[in-house]
């Protein structure tokens, strides 16, 4: 018996360019949707029917895609949530954040709730689904790893561990329908209060000397900024650059 | 005995030969329909074979002479001893007539012998070295036979025994020269060798023209396949030309990724598209097999899909597209034609790029290039130079076309020489800056038609907004794009590659030139300029500008070593034994040059990744740039050649 | 570390005035120890103190005050305190606490929090389970609430979210801020939202009054609103606090907590291989290129670093390493923070690659290679003596972690 999967999908924005894309995590959402339901698997948009975008999902061999009819600018939680309740998804996944608009990431976690599931965050790879009860591993920060026991209805996240996405083929974009359903529209009420504007770039944190002392005051005021050309160690034994470097790497965090 | 026994010999071989052909007609026209000229293509034939095919094989003296004495022997022949045994015609003066060309036939079956007493690698063996045999059969029989029509024997001599043998080498010789013509013996290759330059798809190239561009897919037609899964998706004169390979291996020595050790081999493949096209396994195949594929594994029919049963995928995408076997190939077989058109399939229909592949092109789509860096950054390796804008200027003589190595920081070094060179000649110039998108070339050659296709309607459209004599760019593969693929959507420019304009610069005197100090310098011809558009002199002529003799290596000019880099194979990467690039070094280094010019950003990015110490790669732009003396020249007008009118 | 004696007239004074609140913290340590031969000894430059006019003097009354310590260039200086004794309200924090300790995130949050909480409010750190910390103080922690118990041992976000509910009945916070971070803040603090249905401001980098700034999208917008009441705040959203001291009193929760049956049940870390780590997302590259002899001795190294492997094309080419590690511009394209570059000489294509690498460190032979102009930090010589030695002092420096940890 396979699993009833649905994935949520969103329109994306590409990293440089900004222009409308498959969202990243939300391919991989899909990705895994079909690694666990083929054929089966269900994708979910709740959105304008109309973008050309949307087709980015269907190449990556869907027959179809079910969109929630609604215009931008509209709060997508109701009426996914009164879809789901109804639909009879044993897992919903979703991608963990918007590449457009507030990208808060809360939708799931507020589906969850809303539905009453448990919800898994960072979904990396489902291992058994097994009488109601799915082995899941979850991602962890540095590609570690965490088995996980939940039991079905659930939601879950992916991010960027979860599976890469197939490639969406043009033949199957075109081919694919979109299929539409009507609901009522929800206004989202956040961007009353609230301003997009373009990313400010955050400088980077200067490290701020407290000095004790004079002398430190002084160091701190005349060293060489950081930036102009590296520290080189030549004619050194190997233990005095292995120390600089395990400094440096310390120093970083990276080594710990 | 042998006045009867011919003539049932020579019919019943002639009418299962006929059966034979019909059957392999009915084989290609499984494949979709194709606009051909049938009538015009075959009246044409008798010269595209005698003067285009010829041009090809006369590259090698040795076999176009034998060549040219077992076929015409053999054409011959076959027509008098149709007349003489089988009709029983027996003049002496077609008796001496016959009796001369079986001995020419003869003389050129010999030659073909001693080429196959020791073939090198390229050549198939299996039923390919029976063959001089076989001539030789034929040749000898119908020479004995003949003897007593020209009444130099008495009709009876030799007696029984001589008639049986002399019979068995008559069967012998028809079986394999009239039955095997369309049974799929070695002599197929006549057969369908002559329909198929009677019905090429690319008739342009007959009459020493050039046609190079992919053909494009009609995306609207919703009932065409998206590029070729089965073999009869294939059109149905590309499966003849399949059929017309003689498998002389020319295409598997000319291929670099072969040589690399990639599972490519250009021979192989078109065997394998004959084995898809009549049904069977490759076992049979007598050649070199794909690097690191063992033969008899593959299998296929005309409708089942070719890859991951007949030929793997990453055979096709080892691809260079760099056009060596097509333009080494005596049958004018268009090999790239059918690798484009099967990736095509996997790219458009089954999302099956691989490596980089995906990730490229939907780069492609998002960001115009397909690095994926953010399209406002396009100009910044000229935020310094104060180029005038065609969105500015509206008219401007030159477009200078950038390309996507605007990206690329060591390309940006052949950007900026190139603008002081324009500078320097005072040229009215100007870019599409912010304007400007990838050409599509990488695309296409991926396989994805409509990413092309989009971008190239934008390019279009964009350029169609300006007045322009003429586009100057310094990528050779936007400039094959640009001239040879936008026509069918009808952009139709003059385009230059910036060595042609420079020699026409420094022709013109505009350019006030020092020379070139230093080092041995030799020429890398970069596909896309040499065997894609025939540029192979300009280049050459700015670089003696420049004071340079040009070292030349072994394999230059239209038998250029490719560097790697084209049609997406650094994106793809299919591991090989040794890298492209690597063996073009080697090339470069047998010369003794220490700098390597070239004319192409991906020529300049494959030769400098190989490992130093190795020469120095500089573009020709680079190298005038340096030469360029102060001063300008005392005023002399550039006269150039007025542009022609473009449409 | 000068050992240049010097006076502080300031710590003398202070050590002088009994009302000063860093009294005690002027005072000498009594130095008296037992010698060799079973004899006590006494330092007696510790003793005494300095006069307000210069003069050393001992009382030896026994009411000794203030004291001659001597005194470096670099002082440890006591912080002041700063006391909350009746907050009018809290601002409460739930750092990450990776590893038992508070995190460089976690310390950037707490300085937020001591902002919105100004002199009247307290910062209340809520942890869950047992922790490390001991320096909760100097992090700008006014009140610490330990939430203890099994059932937050492990992954257990939704007893978690059960727990801060229960510390939201009792304290009624001004504001709620967690760490909008992969190590779970960002995760428990959106459970949280959702179980309140509070909309929380996240990924925030700058508050300013009553309006935050946060990212929003895929980072190529800000979103600019009122500040509501719970916050995820992003890496350096503020400066740790550095000034002051503060108490940690403790605070426990009035009601016991609600037992709930997990619905999801955490069946441990599963064994990842640093190598199996995707070249784009690894924080931590160690990459190898044409200057590497010894293989073997480079997967060591990148092992006992714990870092993922890469690799120069030309290493790539070699059949040294797999094509997937490949880093450049036609390779993958990095974001690591540290960027270790071994026997790499930096062409072009690589340091593109590269370009958006924080740190990066170069081993290398040759002194003029472009990649020692790139780095941070370079060390020429042999690499496989350094690779030695770096290992040697990785181990080193691990054991002591351990020492310290115990």
């Amino acid at each position: 018996m396979t699993t009833h999967v649905i994935s949520l999908v969103s329109i994306g924005a590409h990293p440089t360019s900004g222009r409308p894309r498959r969202a990243e995590q939300d391919a991989r959402a899909v990705e895994l949707g079909l690694q666990l339901a083929g054929d089966n698997l269900q994708v979910l948009h709740a959105g304008d029917i109309a973008e050309p975008t949307l087709r980015a999902y269907l190449g990556m061999g869907l027959a179809q895609l079910h969109v929630l009819e609604q215009p931008a600018g509209a709060d997508a939680l109701p009426v996914l949530g009164d879809y789901l309740q109804d639909a009879g998804a044993q897992v919903v996944l979703t991608g963990s954040q918007a590449e457009t608009g507030e990208g808060s990431g809360m939708l799931p976690f507020l589906l969850a709730e809303h539905l009453g599931w448990p919800l898994i965050v960072g979904l990396a790879q489902v291992e058994s689904i097994d009488s109601g009860v799915a082995h899941v591993l979850q991602a962890l920060p540095r590609g570690q790893r965490r088995r996980l026991k939940v039991r079905l209805p659930f939601v879950a996240t992916v991010d960027n561990a979860g599976p890469k996405p197939r490639q969406s083929a043009y033949g199957p974009a075109q081919r694919g329908v979109l299929q539409e359903h009507d609901v009522q529209v929800v206004d989202d009420e956040l961007f009353t209060g609230a301003v997009l504007q373009p990313a400010k770039p955050r400088p980077k944190r200067l490290k701020v000397i407290k000095a004790k002392s004079g002398a430190d005051r002084m160091k701190a005021a005349t060293a060489k900024a950081s930036g102009g050309g590296g520290q080189v160690l030549k004619g050194l034994g190997p233990e005095a650059g292995a120390e600089a470097i395990l400094k440096l790497l310390i120093e970083e965090g990276v080594v710990r | 005995m042998l006045n009867t026994l011919l003539p049932i010999l020579l019919f019943a071989a002639l009418g299962l030969a006929v059966l034979g052909a019909l059957r392999r007609v009915n084989m290609w026209r499984r494949g979709r329909a194709a606009k051909v000229d049938l009538l015009g293509g075959l009246l044409a034939m008798p010269k595209r074979y005698m003067v285009d095919l010829h041009h090809v094989v006369a590259r090698d003296k040795y076999i176009a002479n034998t060549h040219v004495a077992t076929a015409l022997g053999f054409v011959l022949s076959a027509l008098l001893a149709i007349l003489v045994h089988g009709f029983g015609l027996h003049n002496r003066i077609l008796g001496y007539a016959l009796l001369l060309a079986s001995v020419l036939m003869f003389v050129g079956a010999t030659f073909v012998y001693l080429r196959r007493r020791n073939p090198p690698a390229r050549l198939s063996k299996g039923p390919w070295m029976r063959l001089p045999k076989s001539l030789m059969a034929f040749s000898v029989s119908f020479f004995l036979v003949t003897l007593p029509v020209a009444g130099i024997l008495p009709a009876d001599f030799g007696g029984w025994l001589l008639a049986a043998l002399l019979g068995v080498g008559v069967l012998w010789g028809v079986s394999e020269m009239f039955f095997g013509m369309t049974w799929g013996g070695p002599m197929k290759h006549a057969f369908a060798g002559a329909l198929h330059l009677a019905w090429h798809r690319r008739a342009e190239r007959f009459g020493g023209g050039r046609s190079t561009g992919l053909k494009p897919l009609d995306l609207s037609d919703k009932s065409a396949p998206l590029g070729v899964e089965k073999p009869k998706d294939f059109t149905w004169n590309q499966l003849l030309g399949f059929d017309a390979c003689v498998q002389c291996g020319k295409c598997e020595a000319a291929c670099p990724a072969f040589a690399a050790g990639q599972p490519l081999n250009p021979k192989k493949l078109i065997q394998d598209m004959v084995v898809g096209l009549a049904g069977g396994t490759d076992a049979k195949f007598a050649g070199s097999p794909y690097p690191g594929k063992a033969i008899g594994e593959h299998s296929g029919n005309p409708h089942q899909p070719i890859v991951n049963g007949l030929v793997d995928a990453e055979t096709l995408w080892s691809c260079t597209t760099c056009r060596a076997c097509v333009e080494e190939c005596p049958m004018m077989i268009e090999h790239v034609d059918a690798i484009v058109d099967m990736r095509r399939h996997l790219t458009l229909e089954k999302g099956a790029t691989p490596n980089k592949g995906a990730e490229v092109l939907e780069n492609l789509i998002a960001t115009d290039n397909p690095g994926g860096f953010a399209p406002g950054g396009r100009m910044n390796w000229a935020a310094d130079l104060n180029l005038p804008l065609l969105g500015d200027k509206k008219t401007t003589d030159v477009l200078f076309w950038v390309g996507d190595g605007a990206f690329d920081m060591r390309n940006q070094r052949t950007l900026r020489a190139f603008v002081k060179v324009l500078k320097a000649a005072k040229v009215d110039f100007a870019v599409l800056g912010l304007e400007e998108r990838d050409s599509g070339d990488v695309a296409r050659r991926l396989g994805d038609e409509a990413t092309f296709q989009l971008l190239a309607a934008r390019n279009i459209q964009t350029l169609a907004k300006y007045s322009f004599q003429r586009i100057v760019t310094c990528d050779p593969h936007s400039f094959h794009v640009l001239k040879n693929e936008y026509g069918a959507f009808d952009g139709h420019y003059r385009v230059q590659h910036h060595s042609t304009y420079m020699a026409e610069l420094i022709d013109a005197g505009a350019l006030n030139l020092g020379q070139h100090k230093g080092n041995s310098v030799t020429y890398h011809d970069p596909c896309y300029l040499g065997r894609y558009n025939g540029e192979y002199e300009a280049p050459r002529q700015v670089l003696r500008a420049l004071g340079i003799e040009v070292k030349e290596m072994q394999r230059s000019g239209f038998r250029s070593r490719c560097c790697g880099g084209g049609g997406g194979a650094p994106i793809t990467d299919i591991p090989g034994k040794q890298r492209i690039p690597d063996m073009r070094m080697e090339d470069i280094r047998e010369t003794g040059a220490e700098l390597v010019a070239v004319g192409c950003p991906q020529c300049t990015a494959m030769l400098e990744g190989v490992v130093e110490p190795r020469p120095l790669i500089k573009d020709i732009a680079e190298l005038v740039a340096d030469a360029l003396l102060e001063e300008p020249a005392p005023a002399k007008t550039p006269n150039l050649r007025e542009p022609a009118e473009v449409h | 570390m000068s050992d240049i004696i010097r006076r502080d007239p300031r710590a003398e004074w202070i050590a002088r005035n009994r009302l000063h609140p860093l009294h005690a913290a002027m005072q000498p340590e009594q130095h008296s120890w037992m010698g060799p031969n079973g004899i006590i000894r006494k330092n007696v430059h510790g003793m005494g103190f300095i006069g307000p006019n210069g003069i050393k003097r001992i009382d030896r009354s026994g009411a000794q005050q203030g004291g001659a310590t001597k005194r470096t260039a670099a002082v440890q200086v006591q912080l002041p305190l700063h006391q909350v004794p009746a907050p009018a309200f809290y601002i409460n924090v739930v750092p990450d606490m990776v590893g038992g300790r508070l995190s460089s995130h976690d310390r950037d949050l707490l300085g937020l929090a001591r902002q919105l909480a100004g002199s009247d409010g307290a910062v209340l750190a809520v942890v869950f389970g047992e922790h490390k910390e001991s320096a909760f103080d100097t992090a700008g922690v006014d009140r610490l609430l330990v939430l203890d118990g099994r059932e937050f041992d492990g992954y257990s976000p939704e007893q978690r979210v059960h727990g801060l509910r229960a510390v939201d009945n009792q304290f009624s916070p001004r504001h709620w801020l967690l760490p909008d971070s992969r190590s779970g803040g960002g995760e428990l603090g959106r459970r949280f939202a959702a179980s309140l249905k509070e909309r929380p401001a996240t990924r925030v980098w700058q508050i300013k009054g009553s309006e935050c700034i946060g990212r929003a999208g895929a980072g190529r917008e800000d979103l600019a609103r009122a500040l509501p009441r719970l916050i995820l705040a992003a890496v350096e959203c503020a400066d740790p606090v550095s000034d002051t001291r503060h108490e940690v009193l403790p605070l426990e929760l009035s009601t016991a907590l609600a037992r709930s049956l997990p619905r999801i049940e955490d069946l441990g870390a599963v064994a990842v291989d640093p190598g199996a780590i995707p070249m784009a997302e690894a924080e931590f590259i160690f990459s190898g290129g044409n200057g590497v002899k010894d293989w073997e001795l480079f997967h060591q190294t990148a092992a006992a670093l714990g870092a993922t492997e890469g690799a120069s094309r030309v290493a790539v080419d070699d059949g040294f390493m797999a094509r997937d590690r490949q880093v450049g511009a036609s390779g993958i394209w990095v974001t690591a923070r540290v960027y270790v570059a071994v026997g790499i000489s930096g062409a072009i294509q690589h340091l593109q690659g590269i370009g958006a690498c924080d740190k990066v460190v170069a081993i290398n032979l040759d002194p003029g290679c472009d990649m020692i102009k790139r780095a941070d930090l370079s060390v020429i010589g042999d690499s496989g003596e350094i690779l030695r030695a770096l290992i040697a002092a990785v181990q080193a420096h691990r054991n002591g972690a351990k020492r310290d940890a115990a």
